[in-house]
Parts: C-alpha cells; structure tokens; sequence
C-alpha cells in the first residue's frame, strides 16, 4: 500500500520534473558593442538558459532620430549570438537602444537595454603585417619596426586618425617596454644588443577610442656582429699577448743587465793597485804590503774615527794588547780594507796575545763585550759593513768588531772595566797594567796630557800620573769634535798622531816625555795601527790626540 | 583628466593675418591653419570627455536617460556618417562647423557661471575652472574656422556665401538645459556635458573631412 503510493509519488514528480525542464529562455544579456573603424559594429549577447526547448535570440533596436524599432539586419556575419550593423545602418553621434530578446515555444525573454553611441565604442582592429628589420649603420646596429594599418580602417579621407603603440621585450627578460609611435607606421629601436633575441607587438587606437588588441608576437634576433670580428680580434689580442710574454721573458733574463743599466750600482771606493779581492781572503803579507805600497798617505777611511789605542804593560813583556776600537762620530764613509787592517792588526794582536794565553783569555772576553756592545752599525756604508764583518768573523774569535757607533758613550759605558767613556774631547787610551794580572783595573789606567802640539805632526805629552784616571785634555786648536788617530808610536814617549785630513798626508807627531816608541817600522798609512799595536811601549797613560783641522 | 590648462593656446583665432603680405610677417599655409584648428578642436573634445566622465561617476544615469531631441543643437543638421559628411561638400561642412561652435560659446559661459555658483559644492575649483577654459578654447576654435574659411575663399575652394547665413533658429541655452527654475542640478550639467561631447567630436570629424578633402591627399 504505501509502496504504491510512494511509486505513484515518485512517478508524478518525475512527470512534473520533466515537464518542467520545458520553460521559456532564460534572459540573455547583452555583453557589448564595438565598432573597428568607426563605420560598422557588431553587439554581442549571451543567451540565457534555453529552457529545454530551441530557442532563438533577436535584437531589436531603437535610434536617436529614427523611428520604430528595428531588427537586426545580420546575424551571421559576426558569429554566433552577435549582431552586424553595416554602414547602411550605422550612424555616428545618434544613441541607440538595444536589446536581445529570446524565443522558445513556452515564452520569450527579454534582455535588459543597452544604450550606445558609436562614437564611444570604437576600437579597431591590431595593426597588420609586422615586420622587423635589422639595419646595420655604422656599426651600430638597430630595429626596424614596421607594419600597415588595419585594412578597414580609412585614413585618406580623414574620417580616423589612428595613433600606434609598441612593445618590445628581450628574449629572456619579462618586462615589456613600451614606446609610442605617433601616426607613422614605422619606428626604430637603437637600443639593442648583438647576439639578443627580441619581441615585439604593436597595437593602435583611433582618435581617443579604446586601444585595439596587441598583434601577434614578431621575434627577431639581432645577429651578433662580433662574431665576424671575433677571429681578427683573437688573432690581435694572442699577438699581444706573446708579445708581452716575450717581453717580460727577455726582461727576466736579463735583469742583471737591466740592473746594471738602470739601477747603477753605487760605485765602491777604488784603490789603485789594491784587489779587493785579496783582502776577502783574508790578511796576508801580500795584501798588506800591496796596501802598504798603494796607501801612500792618509786613509780616508780614517776620516775622523777615534781609536782607542788601549797599550797594556805586562811583566810579561811589552806586548801591547792594543785594544783598538773605532768609534766613528761621523758617518764617514769607510772603506772595507780599513776594516780589514783593524781585523789585520786585531789578528796580529790575537797572535800575540795567543802568546800569553793567561791573559788572554779575560782580555778578550773584554774586548768582545766591547766590540758587542760597539757592534751597532749606521746605515750608511753598508758594503763596508759587509767586509767588515767578514773581517772580523775570520779572527779567531778574539778581537774586534769595529762597530760604527754614533752613541758612543752607550756603548763605551758597558765597559768600564776597560775604556774609560769617551768624552768629545780627543783621547787616546792607552792603558797600562803594572801588574801582570788579567784583571783590568781601571785605576791604573793612567793617561797623559798633552801639553802642546808642535807643528809638525808632534804631541808633546805631558807626564802626570795622576791617580784617577785622568784624561789628556787636549787643547784643542781647532774647535772641531773628532780625535785624531795614533799613527805610531815611537819610542817610549812619542805617538805620532794622524791628522784627520781625508786627503792630507800630515802626521802629527806626538812627543813628550812619555812618549811612546817602536821598534818596528812605521810604514805609512795603515799600517801604523799594526805597528802601534805591536809596540805599544806606551808605560804612561793616554795620548790624546787632536783633530787639528777639519776634516769635511 | 587632461590639464589643458598647462598646454599652450592655440593662437590661430588671434594671430594677425599679415595684410599684404609684408617682409618678416610668416603667412601660414592652408595646410598650417588647418592643422591648428583640428589641434585645437582635438583638445576641446578631450576637455569635454574629462569633464563628462568626471560627472558620470557621481551620477549613474539609467540607460534611457537621455531621451530624444536632449540636445539644443538637435535642429542643426549633421551628416552622421562619412558619406554623408563627404556628399556634404565643403561650403556645407563648413557651415555645418560654424553652426555648431557658435551654438555652443553660451551654453558653456553659462555652465561655468552655474558651476562656480552652485550652492551644493558639488564640483570643485578644478572643473569649474576647466569648464570655463573650454568656454574659452571653443570662442578660439570658432575664430579660427573663420579663418580657415576665409583662407579658402581667397583660394576660390569656398563659396564665398560660407558662414553668412541666417542660422537656424535655436531655442535659447539658457532655458534648453538650465530651464528648472530655482536651481540647476547636477543632472543638468550633466546633460549639457554630454550634448557638448558629442558636438565637439562632430566638429573634429568634420575638420578632418574638410581638410582632407581641400588639401591633396598627401597631407591626410
């Protein structure tokens, strides 16, 4: 029973479902209007929902100066649900009044009004036939862009003025650039790069209407102009670079050469007859007594050095320890054989002090903290330094660097076991044990004044002993800083002085009643210093010897 | 919205003619006149539609607002096509122009004078001041049509009748749009902006014709 009744239910409203898919049209809507060149339109609409049943779309129309209403004159020329108005029909600055009405068997269905003026609803269609060009001038090259207008659109007459936009993008960037063309159909890109592929579109309005649609995308790539200089460029550019690597090669090899060339060498003293090369060796008779022979007079390297001529008197026998040191005030230039001849003469000093090994062995340790502390090179003669040190490393350890001080009493306050600190007055020290002890005691040093100087080259020593020890003064004659070197010593009481003259061959000759003699010889020049450092008769205290003239 | 007010004023309307031809006096060409007066005519229509869109976005009129025979120069006729703007010929196309910017010089004085007036503070110093520019732009273009019209008389290309006869009589502006006594709404300047567009969109068309029908066809 209910069973029926459902199934009778369902029957009916599957009946009346049916029945009711049947129903009139929907209503359609009228989408728009437009006109591409100002002379026709076309009006499109969306049908409603048909209701079930075929049905069928009309437009009717209203116009400003027109009586009745009107039907569409062509709907198959535009498409589907579209409506063509020709030029018969179409009037400019008249407003019309459309609507779409739809039909089916059960109703019809009438769309809401639309109101139009063509005037308002021009947009053509997009330009046609673009075309790219790439022109190359001068090297540079640019894009050509060119196209026509839409075929229906009448420019002649002067009904439409059509204005034209362009796009272009680069084939890997996003951005659309976008330039404006003016009325010409043409227009010229200077901005591209060779080797770059690009878009572009065009698009045009008329007179103030809406813009039309972009034309299809035009590409062109910009062909890459290096590439046919690229090999005339590799071949310059390898040509260059051997050459430059050549160049650098050849300056490489012969950059003695260059050196030479550019970078002269500061040219080191040169002594007739004397080889240097010698003396690298080392000292030997040979060397000294070329050296001898080719240093007639003055060494200028002695220009304005104090020595310290420290003459010990042992029990043992006169064998002078001189303890010679250079203290150089100025930097003078020096040469390498001077150093030498120190080390020469320090070397025949270590000899003899070799003889006396007892008293050899703390003396020495002096000397060394001496010519450690001394050991401060001034920055000038540096090639001398060099020979220098060499001089000194060849001893056997005992004696003297000859260090090139400009603070000199520093370095002579380390020792005061052995030097009295130098003052700017000219001394020598001379030193003198009275007692063969190794012990350098400084109280028995004794100096002795000079009295006078003679003019020739003589210092006439005055005999103190004073207790303390007293230093030489040295009237000065000249007021000039500096010592004067002990040539020789002659005798017990005569040194003979060494004027400071670079050039000058004049000895001072220092003569008192302490004067100091030697046996040896006195040969010239350097040599002195050996022969003061083997005699060292010297039983009285210090000489001081005077830089009489200038030496500049 | 265009800012016409910073662009320069077309001069044709109040440039002198040189007499006779006298030395240093430039004589612009047909083709020189021409341009000037469709630039200017451009630049009105451009002014106008600012203007009308500027009032329709307070306004949303229905679609059948605007009923026949809205318009004060309904009774001026114009060709509504280019056909039969060509088939016109040049003394009537002329005419046509004449008519029209001198059917338009009052109504827009007036709508200037309504707009700085109005009680309601609808509209702001800026269109009231553009209305009055157009007012003053469209007494230009007028002038120099003349011109353009006496250029071609002296050329034998115009009848020499051109822009002398009676025109059709109009119903006075004032009482076409502005007629509600009292007060004048928006809705009537709003109507008046749109006959306006539609008139100065005319004369442009209408300029272009002529031109390109006067001058050789290089020149369109």
């Amino acid at each position: 029973m209910r069973r029926d009744l459902r199934l009778a239910l369902l029957l009916l409203l599957s009946a009346a479902l049916e029945s009711n898919s049947m129903s009139p049209p929907g209503k359609p809507v009228l989408l728009g209007c437009r006109s591409p060149e100002k002379e026709t339109f076309t009006c499109w609409w969306e049908p409603g929902p048909d209701g079930g049943l075929p049905t069928t779309h009309r437009l009717y129309y209203e116009r400003e100066r027109l009586e009745g209403i009107h039907e569409c004159p062509d709907y198959q020329s535009a498409g589907k649900n579209s409506c063509f108005f020709d030029k018969n029909h179409t009037s400019i600055w008249v407003d019309y009044f459309l609507t779409v009405v739809a039909f089916n068997d059960l109703g019809n269905a009438t769309s809401d009004p639309l109101k139009m003026d063509v005037m308002e609803i021009v947009k053509p269609d997009p330009p046609e036939n673009v075309t790219l060009l790439v022109k190359d001038i001068e090297d540079s090259p640019h894009l050509h862009v060119g196209w026509q207008r839409p075929q229906n659109t009448d420019t002649e007459s002067g009904w439409v003025t059509i204005k034209y936009k362009l796009r272009v993008k680069q084939e890997n960037n996003k951005k659309w650039k976008e330039y404006m063309s003016g009325t010409q159909t043409h227009f010229s890109l200077y901005s591209v790069s060779p080797g770059v592929e690009y878009s572009v579109q065009v698009r045009c309005r008329l007179d103030h209407g809406f813009w039309s649609e972009w034309s299809n995308t035009s590409h062109v790539k910009i062909p890459d102009y290096l590439q046919d200089k690229r090999p005339f460029g590799i071949l310059v550019s390898t040509l260059c670079v051997i050459t430059f690597i050549a160049t650098m090669c050849i300056l490489v090899m012969k950059r003695k050469y260059l050196k030479k060339c550019f970078l002269p060498p500061v040219p080191g003293p040169k002594i007739t007859g004397v080889d240097f090369t010698l003396l690298k060796s080392g000292p030997t008779e040979d060397a000294i007594n070329s050296l001898n022979q080719n240093f007639p007079l003055m060494v200028a390297w002695k220009d304005q050095m104090e020595d310290y001529l420290i003459v010990t008197e042992n029990d043992i026998g006169l064998e002078p320890h001189p303890f010679i040191s250079q203290k150089r005030k100025n930097r003078s230039m020096f040469s390498s054989s001077g150093f030498c001849f120190h080390s020469e003469i320090q070397s025949q000093d270590s000899r003899l002090s070799l003889n006396e090994q007892e008293k050899a062995g703390k003396r020495n340790h002096e000397i060394q903290q001496f010519v450690k502390s001394n050991k401060s090179l001034s920055g000038t003669s540096l090639s001398n330094i060099e020979q220098t040190q060499q001089c000194s490393h060849k001893q056997q350890g005992t004696i003297i660097n000859f260090g090139i001080t400009e603070a000199t009493q520093q370095s002579r306050s380390h020792h005061d076991n052995t030097v009295k600190p130098l003052t700017d007055s000219g001394y020598v020290d001379i030193r003198r044990h009275e007692e063969n002890t190794e012990e350098v005691d400084v109280k028995t040093l004794q100096y002795s004044r000079v009295k006078e100087m003679n003019s020739d080259n003589t210092l006439i020593l005055e005999k103190e002993n004073v207790s303390r020890p007293g230093y030489m003064d040295v009237q000065r004659q000249e007021n000039t800083e500096g010592y004067s070197r002990v040539k020789e010593v002659e005798g017990d009481s005569m040194i003979i002085v060494q004027k400071q003259i670079l050039s000058s061959d004049t000895y001072y000759k220092e003569t008192g009643n302490n004067s100091i003699d030697c046996d040896l010889q006195m040969p010239r020049g350097l040599t002195g210093f050996s022969k003061v450092g083997v005699c060292a008769e010297l039983d009285s205290g210090y000489v001081d010897t005077i830089p009489v003239t200038h030496l500049m | 919205m265009l800012d016409l007010r910073k662009k320069p004023r077309m001069e044709a309307g109040t440039s002198p003619v040189c007499p006779s031809g006298q030395a240093g006096c430039h004589v612009p060409s047909l083709a020189d006149l021409f341009n000037r007066v469709i630039q200017q005519s451009s630049r009105v229509h451009a002014i106008s539609s600012d203007l009308h869109s500027e009032f329709e976005q307070y306004f949303f009129p229905s679609k059948n607002f605007l009923g026949k025979g809205k318009c004060h120069t309904y009774g001026i006729m114009t060709p509504a096509d280019k056909e039969n703007a060509q088939r016109l010929g040049r003394d009537q196309l002329t005419e046509v122009i004449l008519r029209l910017l001198g059917a338009w010089e009052d109504p827009l004085s007036q709508l200037y004078h309504s707009m700085s007036q109005d009680q309601n503070q609808d509209f702001n110093h800026y269109s009231s001041n553009k209305a009055l520019e157009i007012s003053d732009m469209v007494h230009e273009l007028r002038d120099g049509v003349t011109k353009v019209a006496e250029k071609m008389k002296l050329l034998g290309v115009l009848g020499n009748y051109v822009g002398y006869t009676i025109p059709e009589t109009l119903p006075p502006s004032s009482a076409f749009y502005f007629n509600k006594k009292g007060e004048v709404t928006s809705m009537d300047h709003l109507v008046l902006l749109y006959c306006f567009r539609r008139d100065s969109n005319k004369v442009k068309n209408y300029l272009r014709i002529l031109k390109c029908t006067t001058l050789p066809v290089l020149d369109c």
